[in-house]
Parts: C-alpha cells; sequence; structure tokens
C-alpha cells in the first residue's frame, strides 16, 4: 500500500559529504604485542581499508615460535602478577581501561570504520562505547568472585587463548578481554587478519594504563597463528568467535586436552512480525536486523517471517524505508551501510544471491544512493518468495541480505523460526502481551528480543545454542566460562 | 518336595516406554552370582530409535510444571526404595527437590541501559546421552538420569552389560512411577560400542560421563566425534555427591530474553 503521495526518496536525498576528520596514527607495520612491548614480526599480509581498497599497513603473522613467546608470557604474568593480585586492584586497572578507551573513543571508532569498513555512526556510537563498558562493567567484578557461585570456591584458570573474528573487532576483543582479565586469567588473543588496527591501539591503551607486562598479548596472522595458538599445550581455556566450521575443527582438536572451550558461532536468525506489531518501528527493527554493521552479524535478523495477512503492507514500509539508506563512505557520518569487509566476503554475499535467485526467490535491491565506483560495497537486498527449504534460509550469508518468508499462525512461525541448525538469536514484534511472552519463550536459541533487534549490553549475557556454539559472554553467565569451580 | 524354582527375569532394553529386545538379536553374557545373564546388546539402530523417541518426549516433558516433574522423581525414589535400593532412592528426593527451585539459583534479571526487562533464564539442551561407570552402580545411573531429567531433558543411559540387573530394577521403577514415555532410555551393551553408535548420531546434544566410564582412547574419540554436531560434553566424575546447582546448569542453556517495557524502541537502542 504506497500512500497516493510518496515522495521519491531515490535520489532525492543529496547530502553533501561530512566526513570524520579526526586524526589516527597507523604504524606502516604491525608486529606483536607481546610481554608489554611491541615486537616486529615476519611473513607480512596487507590490512586494507575495504572502502578504498587502500593498503592501510604492513601486518606480521605470527608463527609457532612467537605464539609460544606470548604464550609464556602470559604464564609468567599469571603466576607472578595478575593471578596472585589482589581482585580490587586488578578491578581498578579494568577501570581505567574503561576510562581510557573513553578518552580514545573517537580514534579507536575512526580507526574501525577504516579497517572494517562499518559506518562511523555506528563505531562511534555502539562498538566502542559497548566496547568501553564492557570493561567497566567486569571490572566491577574483579573483587566479587567470591561471590560469583554462591557456596563453592573459584579460582581463575591461568591463560586463555582467544581467536575474535573482523566483524566487530574491538568489541569482541572487549567481551573476550573483560571477563578473563577480571577473574584473573592473562590472555593470548588473535585478532581477525583483516582487522588488526583497533587491537593495536588497545594494546597502547594497556601500555598507558599500567597493565602489567604479559597480562594481555596480541598476536597477528590468520588461521595458521590460530592453530598454534589453540594447540598450545600450557592455555588451559580457549574461546573463539566465528564461523561454525572453524569451531567445528577448534572444537575437535582440543578433544582430550582438557581445555575449557567456548564458541560463539554463526547463526541464522528469524525476526518475526506479527500483524498486530506497531509495523514502523518493526520496520526500523527488522533494517537494524539485517542491515547494521551491513549484516555482518553473527545474530543478525536474515531470516523475516512476516504474518501473511500484513505482508504486502509491511513490504512496502520496509522497501521505502531501504530506499532512504545511504551507502557508501564509512567515515561519512551520514552513511547508514558501510563496506563489505573483504573481496572474498563480497564474492560469498553475491554467489548467496545468486543461489537465492536460482532457487526462485525474486530478488529486490533498494538505496538512497547509487554504490561507490571504488571499494567494496553490496546493496541492501532482499530476497522475496523464500520458504524454508530454500539455501538462502537455511545458511549464514554475513551480509546485507534478508530472506523474506510468511506464516499464517503463531505456531508455524514458531516452527520456521525453529527450522535450523543454528540457535543464536530471534527477533518477536507484537503488541499483544501473552503472544510476545509465549513466542519468545518458545524460541529455541539463546537470544531473543522482544520488539527489539541487536541490542547488547555488558549486563546481558549472549551466546547461542546448538550449532551456534555454547557458553555466554556478558552478565553473570558469562564469568563461567573463565572460572575453576570447586 | 521339590525347593521352589525362582522365576528369572529377562533382560531388555526401555525405550520409548517399553521393554523391548534388541532388534540386533544379540546379547552379552554376564556372569552374577546367580548364574549367567545375557544383556541385550544394544545396537545403532536400537540407539537411533531410542534417540527419537527421547527427541519427540523432551519439549513436552520440559514444558510440564516443574513441581509435576519433581513429584515424578519423587516417586522414582518411592519405587527404589521397594526395590531395596535406599541410598539411590535417597539421591532420586534429592534431585526431585531441585526441580522447582534451580530455576530460581541459576536465573538472572540483567540492569541493561534500555527501556526492556532483561531476563536470563535456563533451557534444557535438549536430548543427553549418559554413559554410567559400572563402579557407580545403581547411585551412578540414578544420579545421570536425575540430574538430565530434573533440568527438562531426556536422557539415553547407556549402561555396561554387567550393571544389568540393576538397570532391569531401574527400569521397572522408571515404568512404574508416571514418567511419559520417551523421558528416560536405558540401553545395554558394550559402553565403548554404545559410544561408538551415539557418536555416529545427529541429534545427540550433550554426552554426559558418570564416573570414569570410559577408556583414554575411546573418551577422546568420543570428544572428537562430538565435535561434528558440536556436542556439549559434561562431566559428572563423583556421583557420590549430587550434582551442584552449578553443574545442573551445565546440562541446560541460558537463554537470554530483552522484553520490551515501554513504548517499541524500533532498532535504535540508547547506547
Amino acid at each position: 500500500m504506497t500512500p497516493p503521495h510518496e515522495l521519491r526518496l531515490s535520489g532525492a536525498l543529496d547530502l553533501a559529504p561530512a566526513p570524520e576528520r579526526t586524526p589516527v596514527h597507523i604504524p606502516p607495520r604491525l608486529g606483536h604485542f607481546i610481554d608489554g612491548a611491541f615486537v616486529d614480526g615476519s611473513d607480512t599480509f596487507d590490512t586494507i581499508n575495504p572502502a578504498t581498497g587502500d593498503v592501510l599497513a604492513k601486518v606480521c603473522a605470527a608463527g609457532a615460535e612467537e605464539v609460544d613467546a606470548a604464550v609464556r608470557a602470559a604464564d609468567r604474568a599469571f603466576r607472578e602478577v595478575w593471578g596472585p593480585m589482589d581482585g580490587a586492584a586488578r578491578g581498578k586497572v579494568l577501570y581505567r581501561i574503561a576510562r581510557r578507551m573513553q578518552e580514545r573513543s573517537r580514534e579507536l571508532a575512526v580507526l574501525e570504520s577504516m579497517d572494517n569498513g562499518k559506518p562511523i555512526r555506528e563505531s562511534r556510537d555502539v562498538d566502542v562505547p559497548l566496547a568501553a563498558n564492557h570493561f567497566f562493567y567486569y571490572a566491577g567484578w574483579a573483587d566479587k568472585l567470591s561471590y560469583a557461585v554462591p557456596g563453592r570456591t573459584v579460582r581463575p584458570l591461568g591463560v586463555a587463548a582467544q581467536v575474535i573474528p573482523w566483524n566487530f573487532p574491538l568489541l569482541m576483543m572487549a567481551w573476550k578481554l573483560a571477563p578473563a582479565l577480571a577473574m584473573g586469567n592473562t590472555v593470548v588473543i588473535k585478532p581477525a587478519e583483516t582487522t588488526p588496527l583497533t587491537a593495536r591501539l588497545l594494546c597502547e591503551v594497556f601500555q598507558e594504563v599500567g597493565l602489567p607486562p604479559g597480562v594481555v598479548n596480541v598476536v597477528n596472522g590468520a588461521g595458521a597463528t590460530g592453530g598454534h595458538l589453540v594447540g598450545h599445550p600450557i592455555p588451559r581455556k580457549v574461546a573463539f568467535t566465528g564461523s561454525t566450521g572453524v569451531g567445528k575443527r577448534i572444537l575437535a582438536s582440543t578433544a582430550g586436552s582438557g581445555k575449557k572451550v567456548t564458541l560463539e558461532l554463526g547463526g541464522k536468525g528469524a525476526n518475526i512480525v506479527f500483524a498486530d506489531a506497531a509495523l514502523d518501528q518493526a520496520v526500523e527493527g527488522t533494517i537494524n536486523g539485517i542491515f547494521f554493521n551491513q549484516g555482518h552479524v553473527c545474530c543478525a535478523g536474515s531470516r523475516l517471517l512476516l504474518e501473511e495477512s500484513v505482508a504486502a503492507d509491511f513490504l512496502g514500509r520496509l522497501q521505502r524505508r531501504m530506499s532512504t539508506l545511504r551507502v557508501g563512505d564509512p567515515l561519512d557520518k551520514n552513511t547508514d551501510v558501510g563496506a563489505i569487509n573483504s573481496e572474498r566476503q563480497l564474492k560469498v554475499i553475491q554467489h548467496y544471491v545468486d543461489v537465492g535467485r536460482n532457487e526462485g526467490a525474486t530478488v529486490w535491491q533498494g538505496s538512497a544512493t547509487a554504490l561507490p565506483k571504488r571499494g567494496l560495497f553490496h546493496l541492501p537486498t532482499l530476497l522475496l518468495d523464500v520458504d524454508s527449504t530454500c539455501t538462502v534460509a537455511r545458511e549464514e550469508i554475513f551480509g546485507p541480505v534478508l530472506s523474506v518468508l510468511t506464516f499464517r499462525t503463531p505456531d508455524e512461525a514458531i516452527k520456521k523460526a525453529n527450522d535450523t541448525e543454528y540457535g543464536l538469536s530471534c527477533g518477536v514484534w507484537t503488541e499483544k502481551t501473552s503472544k510476545l511472552f509465549e513466542v519468545s519463550h518458545a524460541l529455541n536459541c539463546g537470544v531473543v528480543w522482544a520488539n527489539g533487534y541487536n541490542l547488547f549490553d555488558p549486563a546481558s549475557p549472549f551466546g547461542g545454542v546448538r550449532h551456534s556454539g555454547f557458553g555466554r559472554e556478558g552478565g553473570l553467565a558469562g564469568l563461567a566460562p573463565y572460572l575453576e569451580v570447586t | 518336595m521339590t525347593a521352589r524354582l525362582a522365576v528369572w527375569r529377562t533382560p531388555k532394553l526401555y525405550i520409548g516406554g517399553q521393554f523391548v529386545r534388541s532388534e540386533s538379536g544379540q546379547t552379552v553374557a554376564v556372569a552374577t552370582a546367580e548364574g549367567i545373564l545375557h544383556a541385550c546388546r544394544g545396537s545403532r539402530k536400537d540407539l537411533r530409535d531410542a534417540t527419537e523417541h527421547a527427541r519427540a518426549a523432551q519439549p513436552k516433558w520440559a514444558a510440564r510444571a516443574a513441581l509435576n516433574r519433581g513429584q515424578i522423581l519423587y516417586r522414582l525414589g518411592e519405587m527404589l526404595e521397594g526395590r531395596g535400593a535406599g541410598e539411590a532412592a535417597d539421591r532420586a528426593v534429592h534431585h526431585a527437590g531441585w526441580a522447582d527451585k534451580v530455576t530460581a539459583l541459576l536465573s538472572t534479571l540483567n540492569p541493561v541501559s534500555a527501556t526492556y526487562v532483561n531476563y536470563t533464564m535456563i533451557r534444557p539442551v535438549g536430548v543427553i546421552a549418559a554413559v554410567v561407570d559400572p563402579a557407580t552402580g545403581m547411585l551412578g545411573m540414578v544420579e545421570a538420569l536425575a540430574a538430565a531429567t530434573v533440568m527438562g531433558n531426556s536422557v539415553l543411559l547407556l549402561v555396561a552389560a554387567e550393571s544389568v540387573d540393576d538397570a532391569t530394577t531401574l527400569a521397572e521403577c522408571i515404568a512404574t512411577s508416571d514418567w511419559p514415555a520417551g523421558v528416560v532410555q536405558i540401553v545395554t551393551g558394550t559402553l565403548s560400542e554404545l559410544v561408538g553408535h551415539v557418536n555416529g548420531l545427529d541429534d545427540i546434544d550433550t554426552l554426559l560421563r558418570v564416573g570414569t566410564p570410559l577408556d583414554a582412547e575411546v573418551a577422546l574419540a568420543a570428544e572428537q566425534a562430538g565435535a561434528r554436531t558440536i556436542r556439549r560434553l559434561v562431566d559428572l566424575p563423583n556421583p557420590s555427591i549430587p550434582a551442584t546447582p552449578e553443574q545442573l546448569g551445565r546440562l541446560a542453556e541460558a537463554k537470554t530474553v530483552w522484553m520490551s517495557a515501554y513504548e517499541p524502541q524500533g532498532g535504535a537502542a540508547s547506547y
């Protein structure tokens, strides 16, 4: 139902560029951060700005020896400094980190948007503040561990080996580091090979605030480096966020090692919109669910389940809203959808759109702007007339592509939402309270947003079930992965 | 006058609420004080059937009132008492009491910076395959069964042939204490073989080890195989002590709900 006097939005919203100009320093060559010092390495590869294709820096890939040095530094720091340290003192160091991140937040945001491609609006308003808040939240746990598991004694595990993805480089680093450190563990972490820059700056913060050497060590590199780290005999904890395929390999490789493993893997989240939802708000939530961070979100609402009676109306509203999305320069403050992180990921997304079309879906794309001539971009995309058996309704696309399905009854919505190997997140939209609770509680996943989507908070546990992994990050439940309970 | 001859029990598997023989037609001979028993040798197909029953029964079991699940576990304690298994009866009664309390200990209300009521509750993991060390006896079996089911899961108890007498008694107690069919399956055989079969199944959510039931090689193979389906691994190494709430929590998943509390905020949260 298009209103009679619809504004023609496409092309009507030419805005002057509003670039974020905060200067940032990028060293020409990134090594590793081991035992409190930046060290050079070898085997360099490039990290590029996906919006321009320009090389941002050369990055060294850590081999087995460098990983070993980092793990040994962490082990020493655990035994001699960080483990024995008074909890309140550990907490104060973490509070300092949180504060310093807030002070240097704009630098962090600019680096994140340059390296990852996400809009500055998101890195500035979501990623960086949330990352700082995560440290602030877990800092407060550091002197309260004896209350974490009532009646039991808890201890830190030791060295944690952590491997994080490229979609939220700084935020995932905070999610991994803050609970581990608060509980007295030390860390060796490997950022994703395409997004090492904010980790580098965070290490400067660690030096500035006096985090003891060896408590956090950063090794750069790709899968091989991650393999060395996860397979090293000293770490007693392995935490991984990334694809289900790699998660399975890590789980198999750690078998028999006694290492405590947590995995936060892929998803195929259903966003369910009932006819009695507040439709315009649900449109906003749907947009946020799939186009936030170009859809590079493990919990993205990548399946839209529409109640049949409002499907046409809702799609009209959704398409109008998509026509206002500004795709382009991540550093422009008006940009809604930024650059795809890598050529490889762009090809994956394009492949899935082709698969969807070949399996009978209708492809609809919209935006307020033409795609930039340089760089890696993808239009916000709807795949219409999809059903549950289609590949694009079953496999994670990890891009700005939304598969649209319909349903008639709440039972059918629940069945379709749960008809997936994954189980990370879902959204439910209705103004009827009893239905909101019933459906929210019936969904087989780790996180449900009732009248919302893609909301995160350090106090709120996050993580999946089934092939989306296990373990929680955030809140009280986020302590367990980093504690030994006796 | 001839002395009375005992009426012997025929050991069977307990699957989907029925006492059945293994479809394999094979048995494992076990020497006991009374003579030789032939325990059913559970096959891959038996375990697949058992898993299907367990999967079908689990959502309804979890949806029952916690009080009701507690009463059924208590009833199991009554039946075990009648069979002279006092220690196991005590364990069933202990866990029966957790049914409507453990949620209160393991759930949280999370103060988020947004207009939502944010709570984390526990949900069952689903279907659990529990492999029980025969050295832990009836108590180990009841601990596995009670810990799994009190959290709302359904369970496949994998029991060594040498425990077949206790397993038969336990199955008879289950059959007479109001358990919905499919919540508990008991399959006997050789543990390494049964675990090997379970490793090939796609629909087992958690492998629970009670005591030290597997030798190192089989345990390693099971862990490696579990990666294929992201299967969880939980250990209760010492079932002489009841599982703590923290341990019971490992047989559950935390589920977090952001429940809208005011006008819908759309996607734009107050970060």
